[in-house]
Order: C-alpha cells, then sequence, then structure tokens
C-alpha cells in the first residue's frame, strides 16, 4: 500500500486548521472541510496569516509559504473529498456528527482511504462501529496548537488494523511530529496520565496541606516540571481541564483514582476559568496595569 | 552574621542520605558524618533518611533519640509516615521536623519540610537556616505522608504504571507522550527508574494507610517490581527491564 499523498481535514474550528497548517506546510497537498462557509473563509485566512508570521520571523522562507498555500484548498462539499488517501476528522465532540461524516464519506472515498478522528473524549471502537470498513479508523489526536505540540496519540480501535497504524505512524512522522501508538482506552496517554497532576494538587490545596502558590513553586523547583498545576490550569482553562477529567473519570465507570474534585468545579461555578477571564487561582487582570 | 558551623550527623543507607553527604562535603563542611553513631552525641542536627522498612525507620529514630543530646534537632524523611508519627516515637518529640527526602537533592532547587504537631518553631528555623546555607530554598508545608512533590509525582508514576501493566502503550511510548504531550521533563517510568520505584512505593503505601482511600492503592505491578527487586536504576534493572521480559516470554510461551 502506497503512503499519504492527499489529505482532507474535517472540521475547520481551532484544531483542524491548526492539523491543516502543519499537512500543508510539510508539503501535503490538502483540502479543508466544513458545513459553514464563514468559518472556513475565517480559518483559510488564519492560516495564511500564520504562515505569514512565519515568514517574518524567519521560521520559514517565502517559497515554502507560498508552497503551502498553494496546497490548501477549501471546500463545503464532502464528494469534493474523493481522492483523499487520509481523512482526519476534527468535527465537534458529537457522535452523532463524526459517525455520519465517516458514513457519507465511506461511499465517496476508495476503499483504502485512511479515516482519522482527532477526538479526545470519544471511544474509537465506538466510532469505527458505525461505518463498513472499522479496520482503516483510527484515532489521530492532535494537541492544541497542533502546529506548535509535538505530540501525536495514534489510537488503535479493537478493529483498528496494523496497515492503518503503519500508515499513520509513517504519516507522523512526514509532519515532524512524534507519534505514540496507544490502546482504545479512556484518555489515552496523556489525559489520563496527566490527571493526578490536576486532581492531587487540587487536593492538598482543599485539604490546606499547602497554598496555591507553595504546591505550583515546589512542583517547579523540587520536581522541575516547567509549571505548576494551578498555572497550567489557568492557562489550559479550568473548565476545559474539569472537564476532561469528567470525561475520564466516567469513561472509566467511576474509576476512584479519577474522581473530579469539588473545588475545580466550584472555581467552574464562579465563573474563575484562569487567563481567559483575567482571574482563576491567580489574578491577571491586575498585572496588566 | 556569621553562624558557627552545625554539627550534623546522617543516618540513613539510601542515595538521599548520601546525596546530602556529598553536598555538604562539597561546600567543605568539616562537621558532618555518615553513619557514625559515635557522632550522634556532638551533633546538633540530625538528619535520618530511611523510607522503605517502617522497623528500619523505628530504630534509627531510638537510636537517634538514646545517643543523641536531647535538645538536637531531628530532620526525618516523611515520605511514607507524618512527622506527627515519627515524632512520637521519641522521648522529646518537640525536634523533630520532616522533609521530602525523595530525590538526590542534588536534584532539587528547593526542599519541602513540614513539622509535626508537636515540632516547635525553633527547630524548624534551624532547619531552614542550615537549608539556606546548602544553597537550597525551602516551603514550610503542613504534615501529610509524601507531603507535595513526592506526593503528586508517586500518582502520576502509579498511572502509567497501570497504563503500562494494561498494555495500554509501550513504556517508551508512555514517557514521550508525556514528554512531548504535555512538557513533562523526564517520562514518569524513566523518572520512576531513577528515583527508584521502591520509594514511590513507600509514598503511595503511606498515603493508602493514612487516607484510607481507593485512589493511593499502588499497581499491582509496582508492588510486584518492590518483591523482585527490580526497583530501577540503582538495581539494574526497572520498568523497562519488565516490559522486555513480558515481550520475551508471551514469544517463548508461544514457541512452546
Amino acid at each position: 500500500m502506497e503512503g499519504v499523498k492527499k489529505v482532507a481535514v474535517i472540521g475547520s474550528g481551532t484544531m483542524g486548521a491548526g492539523i491543516a497548517q502543519v499537512s500543508i506546510q510539510n508539503g501535503y497537498s490538502s483540502i479543508l472541510y466544513d458545513i459553514d462557509h464563514q468559518q472556513l473563509a475565517n480559518a483559510k485566512a488564519q492560516v495564511f496569516q500564520r504562515l505569514d508570521r512565519l515568514v517574518k520571523k524567519g521560521r520559514i522562507s517565502d517559497e515554502e509559504s507560498i508552497q503551502a498555500k498553494e496546497n490548501l484548498r477549501v471546500t463545503t462539499d464532502l464528494k469534493n473529498l474523493k481522492e483523499a488517501d487520509l481523512v482526519i476528522e476534527a468535527a465537534p465532540e458529537i457522535l452523532d456528527i463524526k459517525t455520519s461524516i465517516f458514513q457519507e464519506l465511506t461511499a465517496i472515498c476508495s476503499s483504502e482511504t485512511i479515516f482519522a478522528t482527532n477526538t479526545s473524549s470519544l471511544s474509537i471502537t465506538e466510532i469505527a462501529g458505525y461505518i463498513q470498513d472499522p479496520s482503516r479508523l483510527a484515532g489521530l489526536h492532535f494537541f492544541n496548537p497542533a502546529p506548535l505540540m509535538p505530540l501525536v496519540e495514534i489510537v488503535q480501535g479493537i478493529s483498528t488494523n496494523q496497515a492503518t497504524i503503519h500508515r499513520l505512524k509513517d504519516f507522523a512522522e512526514k509532519i515532524h511530529k512524534y507519534p505514540v501508538v496507544c490502546r482504545d482506552t479512556p484518555g489515552f496517554i496523556v489525559n489520563r496520565v496527566a490527571r493526578p497532576f490536576y486532581n492531587e494538587a487540587l487536593k492538598i490545596l482543599n485539604d490546606q496541606v499547602a497554598s496555591v502558590e507553595q504546591i505550583d513553586r515546589i512542583m517547579k523547583k523540587s520536581g522541575g516540571f516547567k509549571m505548576g498545576p494551578f498555572e497550567l490550569q489557568d492557562l489550559i482553562g479550568i473548565d476545559i481541564n474539569f472537564a476532561t477529567t469528567k470525561t475520564v473519570y466516567s469513561s472509566f465507570f467511576g474509576e476512584n483514582r479519577f474522581r473530579p474534585h469539588y473545588y475545580q468545579e466550584r472555581m467552574v461555578q464562579a465563573g474563575r476559568l484562569g487567563r481567559k477571564t483575567e482571574g482563576g487561582f491567580y489574578d491577571y487582570a491586575s498585572t496588566e496595569h | 552574621m556569621i553562624m558557627p558551623q552545625l554539627n550534623i550527623s546522617i543516618i540513613g543507607r539510601n542515595r538521599v542520605a548520601e546525596s546530602i553527604f556529598t553536598l555538604l562535603n562539597h561546600d567543605s563542611y568539616e562537621s558532618a558524618s555518615l553513619n557514625n553513631d559515635s557522632q550522634l552525641a556532638r551533633a546538633d542536627l540530625i538528619i535520618e533518611t530511611e523510607n522503605l522498612e517502617r522497623h528500619e525507620k523505628i530504630n534509627n529514630l531510638k537510636r537517634i533519640d538514646g545517643l543523641g543530646s536531647r535538645g538536637a534537632t531531628i530532620l526525618t524523611s516523611t515520605l511514607q509516615w507524618t512527622a506527627t508519627e515519627i515524632a512520637s516515637w521519641l522521648t522529646h518529640p518537640e525536634r523533630l521536623v520532616g522533609f521530602g527526602g525523595f530525590d538526590d537533592v542534588n536534584q532539587s532547587q528547593l526542599i519541602e519540610m513540614a513539622p509535626g504537631l508537636q515540632t516547635e518553631p525553633q527547630h524548624v528555623q534551624l532547619v531552614k537556616d542550615q537549608l539556606k546555607l546548602m544553597g537550597k530554598e525551602t516551603e514550610v508545608v503542613e504534615d501529610e505522608a509524601g507531603l507535595v512533590y513526592p506526593r503528586i509525582l508517586s500518582l502520576i508514576i502509579n498511572e502509567a504504571i497501570f497504563a503500562l501493566a494494561e498494555g495500554t502503550a509501550s513504556a517508551e511510548d508512555i514517557d514521550i507522550a508525556m514528554k512531548k504531550g504535555t512538557n513533562y521533563p523526564e517520562g514518569p517510568l524513566e523518572w520512576a527508574e531513577r528515583i527508584g520505584v521502591d520509594n514511590v512505593y513507600a509514598v503511595l503505601n503511606g498515603l493508602y494507610r493514612q487516607l484510607g482511600e481507593e485512589r493511593y492503592r499502588p499497581a499491582s505491578l509496582l508492588r510486584k517490581l518492590v518483591y523482585a527487586g527490580w526497583t530501577g536504576k540503582a538495581s539494574g534493572k526497572g520498568l523497562y527491564h519488565y516490559e522486555q521480559q513480558r515481550l520475551n516470554r508471551s514469544r517463548d510461551y508461544q514457541n512452546v
């Protein structure tokens, strides 16, 4: 089986646009799909703007930027994805949306096209169960922001075959990412193994063992972490972090190790979501003045 | 202000004890000894670092209690037991301070300390001043087994070991994922091998017993590694060795 040549990306939100950018910058002719015209136009403009900025910063040459821009097409018609060897779906995290897209694509694309979903919370095996040939579907989980974060998790559903995993691994290396392969388990690797970094810090805080500032300082200066658990929650968004924990907890059917902390929910209820609301575990507004 | 050099005795047969001794020697500290009971009577500060065996820890503290001067400050690692519990083994419990003796001290810019309920503040101050002389920042936190960094890191490592045991991904991929996906300075499994799987087990076991919650239960594989003596770099075998052996075995058994 040949390597991937043409890539399609479904969904032009932050992740979709980021994945498309990585793809075109690494020489893949790519088509970005969205149902919403305006959203698609905005995404394209945003990608072009980022490429221009990379040229200005001297990270890529003028020619590279021009070539990358030529590699990108956008469409609102799924039929135009006919020639894709690889479809990466980054639609909203709603099962029905994802499965109906893949069902339509099964009829449009070749019988050798690989279907990859960028889901972080749904089961790969479940999504694959809705299409005729589940062996060609796998998870391809990028991290936000996709152009900068060097990791992709390749997730093998129960029915995914080895050839699909090999082709995705090869693609991930060609776009200069570090691919890791994991079974279809809740939270895959990163979102699962990182849970205690936040969850246990919250428990230590709530039990009055140490303060927010102390815990962050200790994790950085004793542990060598680049950011403390509370600074990092403020950056990610406390609501986003809380939602991830809830998903992992429920996907493990209530495994005690993943139980969310009520204090994190209180922060969300208070609207203190982190940097984006100018206040989370730390205050940000005052530092501007 | 010139402070008189404290006489320091270190008791413990692990890397924490050795690294403190090395650090003091590096600063051409003249009055430090390692595992020398005859020096205990002269010591102003006695540092004790046993993390694994309870009877060994009790034995160390009783010896220090008997041989050391009654006014000496005792700094003891509190990974598996609280400072309050350890202090209760002493005839003069008010002089005991806990600390996070987990890693080689040269790896850490900052040392966490925790006074027990019985501890008097001048002993905390003495330890803080001494650590400052040794170039370390300090944070004083409340007394709980595993303090902050050993506790959080041990839970991360435990989760990575659960994932490895379940065959979620290879050891190498788990380590790469955490370094490249969320910027950890080391992968949790290689980190465990460096610190010692037995030290991680000590923290989890302590929390599991103190707090009685399921979330602290050490992974079965973690226990088995401790029994097998596959505790990481110090023993020459660890999690990566386990994984290789698992692969070899499944191949061998298939060939039978």
